[in-house]
């Protein structure tokens, strides 16, 4: 073989493999990102929302967390202060997870049925709060890297 | 007081550093060694100095000096002693000072064991390590200072986060920074290799141990990371993709990928500019993994909810250096040109050339799902997550082409490989490989992906197994040596090869282990009452009482449980934690460890008159604490080579 036909075929070979990893890491990308709303934007989206995958964050209201009886299976209603959504859960709950604390809960969306999540998390403890559970913390940081953008 | 001592200690060997930079800078440029002199005794004096603000903090910690915000922020009066004395690297402020003590001692070590070697290279080495250490102190004074009062002093701390309560955490963060500045080391010496407009192989020669000892205690780190996970987190896995775990991958990644390309450069002198930029990656991923997790960008388990201003300040850093190397890596372009051979299409050159494509997409994917929720939050109003999935789907692919061509890369000739020789080393192998369809049918393994992993470990056994064996067979022919003393003597004469191949056989391991407890988890989730049993694999669980214990700091739910399976009877007692100091339970997982699987049980919430339980059966974890193990070894075997590589000039002349 030349030079060339020899730099041709491992350029080649090379860029073909990359494509090929490229291609499967932006299939899989597109697929798992799961974006984060309140319950009001859940409910004002609802239709365009239909099953995707969707984080909904907000505090356990008071008064609304129950258990069946004798079961892994429990319903409660997330709220941001402004809308509650009804959610059942079956399965193991995060130790942080109780009435008045925030939670973000996980799963598909489905219009028209109680959001059934597959995950719970809750925040961690009074030392790190997960940042997507304080709003504050989410406007501050965005704050200070879009000024020190600018 | 302690605390005031360490404080002007800190703000001295900041002095030291600007004095360091500057004489060092002097010296370089107008070729005066006593300026060099000059700024290697201020390196040295300001790591001592730095060292007496690390002890000042410590003896403020073992003195339950609350009047020390940092100290009533992370310790307690009944915090045990040894999480006291580790408490330092327990929070941001303390593991920023950590990461500069570290950078400052290493540089001095570095400077004074390459006085002599390398001593054109020195004082830029010496402007390289004080720059970094300003910019740290100047973080860790002035943003994050853990040597700030607190007036009125509490009468008793808040306590160590329980969930940092565990010997896991207390080594995980020491040995991913001593990796992550480790990799400063070569990183100095490049950029001075830049700066000097040297830019033979020299550079990586002299500073090979520092990669090698940098890598090894990352990958050690990572796993110690991963080990606590598992143990302290109790969902049942070690590896989430959290990203602050990706932070730390990143730089393990293409870490990986230079320790592989540089054999290349200093074999037939390409690949330099790939180098260059591969070390210069590499720490500043390092940099930027201290910083996404020490920031407080990220929602994690260890993002601190705190003050943006370092996060503008470490932007800002990040970018100087980044722009800093990579502009002197432009400068010196035309010079870099490598001596561009290309001899054959099939070659260990060109493995490595895939090795390392393989490892920057699997950098780049991480990077990818880290960096994109915090670019959609910044620049739009969503919030975005990246799920495990992605990582999971990506990174299977990846790690089996990575596999595949550490089968060929590890025994493939250099510069050029006939298609016979290509059947002559890799016809059994295949053969195995093939093994594995049997294999599985036996081990009931059923899934594409396990019988994937099964042919590929074999594969990479036989082609490493076949290569040592050959070469012993050679040299019990030429010199007439017994198996066993050829074989001792071929490895202990080629450490660096053969000690990673031993690093390769821990990734093997690691990797049955990734497979089994990935593919193959087993879990039950179910209401228990004392008395009731649950099955899992071969074990049959039973609930035998719940009742409370207590110790020093915490008090806990207990459930006493036991196992019994495998002609074993064993008594497992999961707990639900409360610590004085602190509101939140923690989950105390039980395990049970065999060579075959792990038993895995957590306690729950009281749901009527039972318990919550949730039992994993988790086959093969240990494989994968055991292969980082091996993998330790291995460079430690390849970290005593005596000879340094063969000499470049020998291939040219036979080429």
């Amino acid at each position: 073989m030349s030079t060339t036909r020899k730099r041709l075929t491992l350029w080649g070979s090379l860029l073909l493999v990359g494509t090929a990893l490229g291609l499967l890491v932006f299939s899989s990308f597109n697929d798992a990102l799961v974006y984060f709303y309140t319950p009001t934007e859940v409910i004002a989206q609802s239709t365009e929302l239909t099953d995707s995958r969707i984080r909904i964050g907000g505090m356990v209201q008071e008064g609304s967390l129950r258990r069946e009886e004798g079961t892994l299976r429990i319903h409660f209603e997330v709220t941001d202060g402004e809308s509650r959504l009804p959610v059942f859960y079956e399965g193991m709950t995060p130790d942080l997870f109780r009435e008045g604390q925030g939670v973000v809960v996980e799963g598909a969306w489905k219009p028209g049925t109680v959001f059934t999540a597959d995950t719970i998390l809750a925040k961690h403890s009074e030392d790190y709060i997960p940042v997507e559970m304080s709003e504050e913390g989410i406007a501050k940081s965005r704050e200070s890297i879009l000024n020190s953008l600018q | 007081m302690w605390i005031e001592l360490g404080h002007f200690s800190a703000i001295l060997a900041l002095v030291l550093a600007v004095i360091q930079t500057g004489t060092a800078f002097v010296g370089g440029t107008l070729d005066r060694p006593v300026w060099v002199r000059v700024s290697r005794q201020a390196a040295l004096v300001g790591s001592g100095f730095l060292t007496l603000a690390m002890l000042g903090l410590q003896i403020s910690f073992l003195t339950h000096d609350f009047s020390v915000q940092y100290v009533a922020g992370h310790a307690s009066l009944d915090l045990p002693f040894f999480y006291l004395a580790t408490a330092l690297w327990g929070g941001h402020e303390g593991s920023l000072l950590l990461w500069g003590w570290l950078l400052s001692v290493f540089g001095t070590i570095a400077v004074f064991s390459y006085w002599r070697s390398q001593s054109a290279s020195i004082p830029w080495v010496l402007v390289v390590f004080g720059c970094l250490v300003i910019s740290f102190l100047c973080l860790v004074l002035f943003l994050s200072s853990p040597f700030d009062r607190l007036i009125p002093p509490p009468m008793d701390g808040r306590d160590l986060n329980p969930l940092l309560q565990d010997p896991g955490m207390v080594f995980h963060p020491p040995f991913l920074y001593m990796g992550y500045v480790g990799f400063a080391v070569p990183y100095a010496f490049a950029i001075s290799a830049l700066i000097r407009g040297r830019l033979d192989d020299q550079w990586i020669r002299a500073t090979r141990r520092w990669s090698l000892f940098a890598w090894a205690m990352l990958t050690v780190g990572i796993v110690f990371g991963a080990n606590w996970a598992y143990y302290e987190l109790g969902w049942g896995g070690y590896w989430a993709w959290d990203p602050v775990e990706n932070a730390s991958f990143m730089p393990w990644l293409t870490a990986t990928a230079f320790l592989h390309s540089v054999m290349v450069q200093e074999r037939s002198g390409q690949f330099r500019i790939w180098n260059l930029m591969l070390i210069i990656t590499t720490f500043a991923l390092s940099l930027l993994g201290t910083f996404l997790v020490r920031s407080g960008v990220l929602s994690s388990v260890h993002a601190f909810a705190n003050d943006p201003g370092r996060g503008v300040y470490i932007l800002g850093f990040m970018s100087v250096l980044l722009l800093v190397s990579f502009g002197l890596l432009t400068l010196r372009g035309d010079a870099l040109k490598s001596e561009n051979r290309l001899d054959g299409v099939v070659s260990r050159e060109v493995a490595f050339l895939f090795n390392n494509l393989f490892f920057m997409v699997a950098m780049l994917t991480v990077l990818l799902g880290t960096l994109y929720p915090l670019a959609v939050e910044t620049f739009s109003n969503a919030k975005v997550t990246v799920g495990a999935p992605y990582y999971n789907k990506v990174f299977l692919p990846i790690m089996f082409g990575i596999l595949l061509l550490m089968g060929i890369g590890a025994v493939i000739p250099w510069r050029r490989a006939s298609a016979q020789r290509m059947i002559k080393l890799f016809r059994l192998p295949l053969i195995i490989g093939f093994l594995a369809l049997p294999l599985s049918w036996y081990w009931g393994v059923d899934h594409p992906y396990g019988i994937g992993a099964l042919f590929l470990i074999l594969f990479v056994i036989t082609s490493h197994g076949g290569e040592i064996i050959r070469s012993v067979r050679a040299r019990v022919r030429k010199d007439r040596l017994s198996p066993l003393t050829a074989f001792v003597r071929l490895i202990s004469r080629n450490r660096r090869r053969y000690g990673g191949f031993v690093v390769h056989a821990g990734l093997l391991v690691m990797v049955a282990g990734f497979i089994g407890s990935g593919l193959f988890q087993e879990e039950q989730n179910l209401v228990m009452k004392p008395g009731e049993t649950v099955r899992i694999g071969a074990w049959t669980l039973t609930l035998d009482k719940i009742h409370t214990v207590a110790r020093e700091n915490w008090e806990a739910t207990e459930a006493v449980m036991h196992a019994q399976g495998r002609g074993e009877i064993l008594t497992l007692r999961p707990q639900k934690r409360v610590y004085n100091e602190h509101s939140m339970p923690t989950t105390e997982a039980s395990i049970h460890t065999t060579i075959r699987e792990d038993l895995y049980v957590i306690l729950g919430d009281a749901v009527g008159d039972g318990w919550h339980i949730r039992v994993f059966r988790n086959p093969l974890v240990v494989w994968v604490w055991i292969g980082a193990l091996i993998m330790g070894l291995g460079v430690l075997i390849a970290f005593f080579e005596k000879r340094i590589v063969v000499a470049r000039k020998t291939v040219r002349e036979a080429s």
